[in-house]
C-alpha cells in the first residue's frame, strides 16, 4: 500500500486507492464516464507547474474531456478574470454533499455524476471529502489529479518526487483526452 | 374525584425533584416546558434541525476498534460485530469528542468552585455588577434555577454530571447504534458544555474579581517581546486561573510583583491577565512547544487542558523549574502537595527536581521562589540571525519535516533560505506553524527547526484587550431591535484553538467584519491571535474598534469557559429585548435564535475535543458555525440541500405552515478551506428569515459585496433564494439584481413576522409559546 505524502492521511483502514500513474488508462477512465465533474480546488490557484497556473492546466484538462466543472473555495474569482465561468460553484463539502446522493441532478441537472475528479485541494482536506464518497456514494468513482497520493479516492496518482514527472502525467492526459477513441 | 383533579396531571418524582432543585415556586418566571432536561427531552427538537440540516460524515478511518469483537471493517455497507455501521460509528465519535469537551469545562469549573467553596464558603453571592442582571442565561434556560450563590452553581454541576453518566453510557458497545440518536446526544452533551462553562466563569468572575459588567477592560502587552528578560520569569500553561492567581497574590504579599515576570500561554493567559493586567500574554496553543524550548521560563506552571504531555520533558531539557497543578494532569510526577515548601525549593534548585503540587498557594509560593533562585543561574537569549544561519545549514532538504507537518508546510524550504541568508520565508512560516514540533522530531540530520524559527519570534510584541466576561443587560437593550431587525447584519464570534491553516486569516476577517460594523466577539486563542497583526501605524484590531457590544466594535469576551457569554448574550437577546421567558424554555429560545438573531460562530483553528462541545452547543442553540480546513478530521458536519431542503416554518401569527424555500441559515457546521469563502459564507450564514426588508438588504449588501470582492465579480447564484420582495435589493447592485432575478424567473414571497419551527415537530410546547 502506498503511504500518503502527508502523514496526516496515512489510511486507518482497508480500502485504498487503486494507484495508476499512466495517463492513458486515467485517460481511459474518464472517457468511459457518461458524466465526469472536475472538482476545482484552491490550491490550483496558488502553485504553477512548468510555468503555467495549475488552474490552466485544470481548464485545458477539462476543455478535452468535456467535463463539466465545480469551483470551490474562491477559485472562481480566479477563473472569471481568465474568462472562464464554471459550470457551478459549491464548496467542497458541499458538492460531496450533493454527490452523495444518488438522485441528485448533478451541477448540470442532467443526472448525478458518475465520475468525481479533484485537483488543487489541501490533502488532509481533499482526503476527507473524498472519505464522505467512498463510505456514502457507491454509486460513482472518484479519482485525483494531485500530486500526492489520496488513499481515499477509488483512483489516485502516486506521490511525485519531481515535479517534471507529474507534468509530464498531466500532459500526456491531456493529448490522450484529446485522442479520438 | 373531582373532573378538575383528574383532568391535572400528577407530578412525577422527578418533576418533583426538578421543581425543589430549581426553587420552581421563586416566581421571577414561569417555568416552561423542559427545566433540567434529560436525554430525550429536547429529541424532538435535535431531530426537526437535523432534518435541515442532517448530519454529513467524512470518516476518518474505515474501522471501528472500540471493542475486542474488532478491528471491525465497515466500508461498503459493512456493520461491525456489534451491529454497528459507518455512521453510527461517526456519531457515536462526534458524541465522545462532545462528552470529553463537556468533561473538560465540567472538570475546570469543579475545581474552580470547590476552590472557591474552601475559601469563601458555598453561600458566595453571584454579583455580576450593575449592568448584569441577567447573569446564567444558560443556566436560567437549561435548568430553569436562577442562581444566586456558589451553591447554586455546585447544583447546576451536579445536574450535569448527572446527565453526562448517561451520556457516556450509551457509547458503551451495544447501546445506541442510531447515528442520529447519537448527534441528538452530542448536542445535549454540547448543551451541558455551556451550562459548565457559564458556572466556571461566573465562579471565576466573582471568586477572583475578574472585570465585570465594563466593556473597556485595560491593554495588556502580548509577544514574546514584551517580557523583561533581565527578570525571573514564570510560564503559566493552560485554563486554571487557581494557581496563576496564587503566583500573583504570594509576589503582592511579599512586594515581588516589580521584580518578577508572569507569563502566559494559552487560556491561563487570559485568566491571570483578568486577575491583574501587568501580566505578559505570551501567545495561544500554537506558541506553546516553541516558548517553551526557548527556556525563557525559569519555571513553567501547567494547570490544565491544552497543555502539551510532554512540557515535563521540554522544561528539563531548558534548565526550567517545572510544576504540575492538576490532578487531571500529574505527568507521573511525585506528590509533593504534604512537603514543607522550604524543601521542595531546595530540590527544584539544587537537584532539578520536578513536582506535582495540588495545594495552589503552595504551587505559587515554591514558583516564585524557585524562580528567583533559578534565574541568575539560567539566563536564556533568543539566538542571532548568524546563527540561525549556521545551524540551518545542517539541513539536506529531505522533505521528511514537511511529510509530518500537519499544516503541510514548505519547512525545508523556508529552512534553505534561511541558510542562504533570507530570513523572510521563515517569517511567514511561523506565522503558519501550528507549534507541533512534529519536523524537529523527524528531522534525521539534527536541524533544530524551532530554534531556527527564533530568527522569526524574537521582536514579536501586541496589544490584546483583556477578557471581559458577559455582554451587559444595557448593551443587549442597545443592540436587541437592530440584531432581530437586521440593521446590525450580524454577531460574528471568532472563537476556539489556533490550528489555522494561517493564523494572520483570523485578524484579517475579524477586521472585514468590523469594518462593516457587524460586532466582533473573541474568546480563547482566537482573542490572542487577532491582536498579533498591526496595520500600518502599528496598532492591532483592540486598539482600533470599539470595545463594546455594538455595531463595529471588537470584544474580547474571555478565555474558553467565557464562550457561554456569547451564547449566553444570544439567549438575552430573546429574554431581554423580546421578554420571552427563558426559564427551562430550550425550544423557543433556540428556535428564536435560528430564526431571527443573526450570530455565527467561527472557529478556524478548531482541533479540540472542547471546541466540539462548544460548536455543538452552538448548534442545538441555533447558530451555525464555520470551521477551518482542519476541521474536516471532525468527521461530522451538518449541512443543508440549499434549496431541495426542507425550508418549512410556522407563520406564528396566522398559524399556517409556509414552505420558504429559503435556505436560513443555510448550514449549522460548515468546513471551507479559504479565509476568502469563509468570509462569503459568514455573511450568508447572517441571514434569518425574520430579516425585515431592510435588515435584509443589509444584509445581502454584505453578501453580494464580499461575493463581489472575493470572486470575481458577478452576483451570488443563489441570490434570488434570499430576496422575498424587490425592496430588499441593496440599492448600489438593484439593477444588475433585478436583471438577474428576471432572467431566472424570481417570484416575490411574503416576509414572515413571526416564522418558527414551533409546531412543526412534534412537541409539548405550546404553538403561543412563540408570541411574545
Amino acid at each position: 500500500m502506498v503511504t500518503p505524502f502527508h502523514r496526516v492521511n496515512v489510511l486507518t483502514g482497508v480500502k485504498s486507492a487503486i494507484v495508476l500513474d499512466s495517463a492513458p488508462d486515467y485517460a481511459a477512465l474518464i472517457k468511459q464516464a457518461r458524466r465526469p465533474l472536475l472538482v476545482l480546488g484552491p490550491k490550483l490557484l496558488e502553485e504553477s507547474l512548468g510555468g503555467k497556473l495549475l488552474l490552466e492546466w485544470a481548464m485545458e484538462i477539462a476543455g478535452a474531456a468535456n467535463m463539466a466543472t465545480c469551483a470551490t473555495a474562491h477559485v472562481k474569482g480566479k477563473l472569471v478574470p481568465m474568462g472562464v465561468n464554471p459550470d457551478s460553484e459549491y464548496d467542497a463539502v458541499e458538492i460531496v454533499n450533493h454527490l452523495k446522493n444518488p438522485e441528485w441532478q448533478g451541477v448540470k441537472r442532467e443526472g448525478n455524476h458518475d465520475l468525481v475528479i479533484f485537483f488543487g485541494f489541501r490533502t488532509d482536506l481533499g482526503n476527507q471529502s473524498l472519505s464522505v464518497l467512498k463510505h456514502f456514494a457507491p454509486h460513482l468513482r472518484t479519482m485525483t489529479l494531485c500530486k500526492y497520493f489520496f488513499p481515499n479516492a477509488d483512483y489516485s496518482l502516486p506521490n511525485f518526487r519531481k515535479d517534471e514527472d507529474w507534468e509530464g502525467f498531466l500532459e500526456e492526459l491531456i493529448s490522450s483526452l484529446k485522442e479520438k477513441d | 374525584m373531582a373532573d378538575s383533579e383528574e383532568k391535572k396531571p400528577k407530578k412525577t418524582r422527578k418533576r418533583q425533584r426538578i421543581e425543589e432543585t430549581i426553587r420552581a415556586s421563586d416566581p421571577w418566571e414561569p417555568v416552561g416546558q423542559t427545566p433540567m432536561p434529560d436525554i430525550p427531552d429536547l429529541r424532538n427538537w435535535d431531530m426537526r434541525l437535523m432534518k435541515a440540516y442532517p448530519p454529513m460524515y467524512a470518516p476518518f478511518c474505515d474501522v471501528c476498534c472500540f471493542c475486542t469483537y474488532g478491528k471491525c471493517d465497515l466500508t461498503a455497507g459493512k456493520r461491525g460485530g456489534c451491529g454497528i455501521d459507518i455512521a453510527g460509528q461517526q456519531g457515536r465519535i462526534v458524541l465522545l469528542a462532545a462528552c470529553m469537551g463537556l468533561s473538560a469545562h465540567g472538570g475546570h469549573a469543579r475545581h474552580v468552585i470547590d476552590h472557591l467553596i474552601e475559601h469563601y464558603g458555598e453561600d458566595l453571592k453571584i454579583d455580576l455588577g450593575s449592568n448584569v442582571a441577567v447573569e446564567a442565561p444558560n443556566i436560567r434556560l437549561v435548568l430553569g434555577l436562577k442562581p444566586e450563590t456558589l451553591k447554586d452553581l455546585v447544583t447546576a454541576l451536579e445536574y450535569v454530571e448527572s446527565e453526562l453518566i448517561h451520556l457516556i453510557s450509551s457509547l458503551h458497545t451495544g447501546q445506541e447504534g442510531s447515528n442520529l440518536d447519537f448527534e441528538s446526544k452530542a448536542l445535549h452533551a454540547s448543551m451541558l458544555d455551556h451550562v459548565a462553562m457559564e458556572a466556571a466563569d461566573i465562579a471565576q468572575i466573582i471568586g477572583f474579581k475578574f472585570p465585570t459588567s465594563v466593556a473597556e477592560t485595560p491593554l495588556v502587552d502580548m509577544g514574546c517581546a514584551v517580557l523583561d528578560g533581565d527578570k525571573p520569569t514564570i510560564i503559566v500553561v493552560g485554563h486554571n486561573p487557581v494557581t496563576s492567581t496564587t503566583i500573583i497574590d504570594y509576589l503582592r504579599q511579599n512586594d515581588l510583583r516589580d521584580k518578577v515576570e508572569v507569563g502566559g500561554l494559552c487560556c491561563t493567559a487570559h485568566e491571570t491577565s483578568r486577575y491583574d493586567d501587568h501580566v505578559r500574554v505570551i501567545g495561544p496553543l500554537s506558541r506553546q512547544l516553541f516558548y517553551i524550548r526557548t527556556g525563557i521560563g525559569d519555571v513553567v506552571i501547567t494547570d490544565e487542558q491544552c497543555i502539551r504531555t510532554d512540557l515535563l520533558d521540554e522544561a528539563r531539557k531548558v534548565g526550567s523549574g517545572f510544576i504540575a497543578t492538576s490532578d487531571k494532569a500529574c505527568y507521573g510526577l511525585e506528590d509533593a502537595t504534604e512537603k514543607d515548601a522550604d524543601e521542595i525549593v531546595r530540590e527544584m534548585v539544587d537537584n532539578g527536581k520536578q513536582y506535582l503540587i495540588l495545594d495552589p498557594h503552595k504551587a505559587g509560593q515554591v514558583a516564585v521562589r524557585v524562580a528567583l533562585e533559578l534565574a541568575p543561574q539560567r539566563r536564556s537569549q533568543m539566538i542571532s540571525d548568524s546563527e540561525a544561519q549556521e545551524l540551518a545549514k545542517k539541513c539536506v532538504q529531505c522533505d521528511m519535516c514537511e511529510r509530518v507537518c500537519p499544516n503541510m508546510l514548505d519547512i525545508s524550504v523556508a529552512v534553505s533560505q534561511v541558510a542562504k541568508g533570507n530570513m523572510d520565508p521563515m517569517k511567514e512560516l511561523f506565522d503558519k506553524c501550528l507549534g507541533c514540533g512534529k519536523c524537529q522530531e523527524e528531522c534525521t540530520h539534527g536541524v533544530p527547526v524551532f530554534q531556527i524559527m527564533q530568527t522569526a519570534a524574537r521582536t514579536e510584541a501586541y496589544k490584546m484587550r483583556t477578557g471581559r466576561g458577559p455582554i451587559m443587560d444595557t448593551e443587549i437593550r442597545n443592540v436587541g431591535a437592530p440584531i432581530v431587525l437586521g440593521t446590525i447584519p450580524g454577531v460574528i464570534a471568532f472563537v476556539g484553538c489556533s490550528n489555522y491553516p494561517d493564523m494572520t486569516d483570523l485578524a484579517e476577517m475579524a477586521e472585514e467584519f468590523a469594518k462593516r460594523k457587524y460586532i466582533v466577539v473573541l474568546t480563547g486563542c482566537a482573542a490572542m491571535t487577532v491582536g498579533m497583526r498591526k496595520d500600518a501605524d502599528g496598532k492591532t484590531i483592540y486598539e482600533k474598534y470599539p470595545p463594546s457590544f455594538e455595531a463595529g466594535g471588537v470584544i474580547n469576551v474571555g478565555s474558553c469557559v467565557s464562550n457561554a457569554h456569547i451564547t449566553g448574550a444570544a439567549i438575552k437577546i430573546a429574554n431581554i429585548f423580546a421578554t420571552l421567558p427563558l426559564r427551562g424554555n430550550y425550544e423557543v429560545i433556540a428556535d428564536y435564535i435560528l430564526n431571527r438573531v443573526g450570530a455565527v460562530g467561527v472557529a478556524w483553528g478548531a482541533y479540540s475535543q472542547k471546541a466540539v462541545s462548544i460548536a455543538t452547543g452552538c448548534n442545538r442553540l441555533g447558530i451555525p458555525v464555520v470551521l477551518g480546513p482542519h476541521s474536516s478530521k471532525y468527521r461530522r458536519l451538518f449541512l443543508s440541500q440549499k434549496e431541495e431542503g426542507d425550508w418549512t416554518v410556522r407563520d406564528g401569527r396566522k398559524g399556517e405552515m409556509v414552505d420558504t424555500g429559503e435556505p436560513s441559515p443555510e448550514h449549522l457546521a460548515y468546513v471551507t478551506e479559504t479565509k476568502e469563502k469563509a468570509m462569503i459564507t459568514i455573511a450568508k450564514l447572517c441571514i434569518r428569515k425574520n430579516d425585515t426588508p431592510q435588515g435584509r438588504a443589509l444584509k445581502l449588501n454584505h453578501y453580494i459585496s464580499l461575493y463581489k470582492k472575493f470572486m470575481g465579480g458577478g452576483l451570488p447564484p443563489d441570490l434570488h433564494l434570499y430576496v422575498r420582495t424587490d425592496k430588499e435589493l441593496p440599492i448600489v447592485y438593484k439593477k444588475e439584481a433585478m436583471a438577474y432575478l428576471k432572467e431566472i424567473g424570481w417570484k416575490p414571497k411574503p416576509v414572515l413576522t413571526l416564522p418558527t419551527l414551533i409546531g412543526t415537530y412534534p412537541s409539548k410546547v405550546p404553538p403561543d409559546a412563540v408570541i411574545h
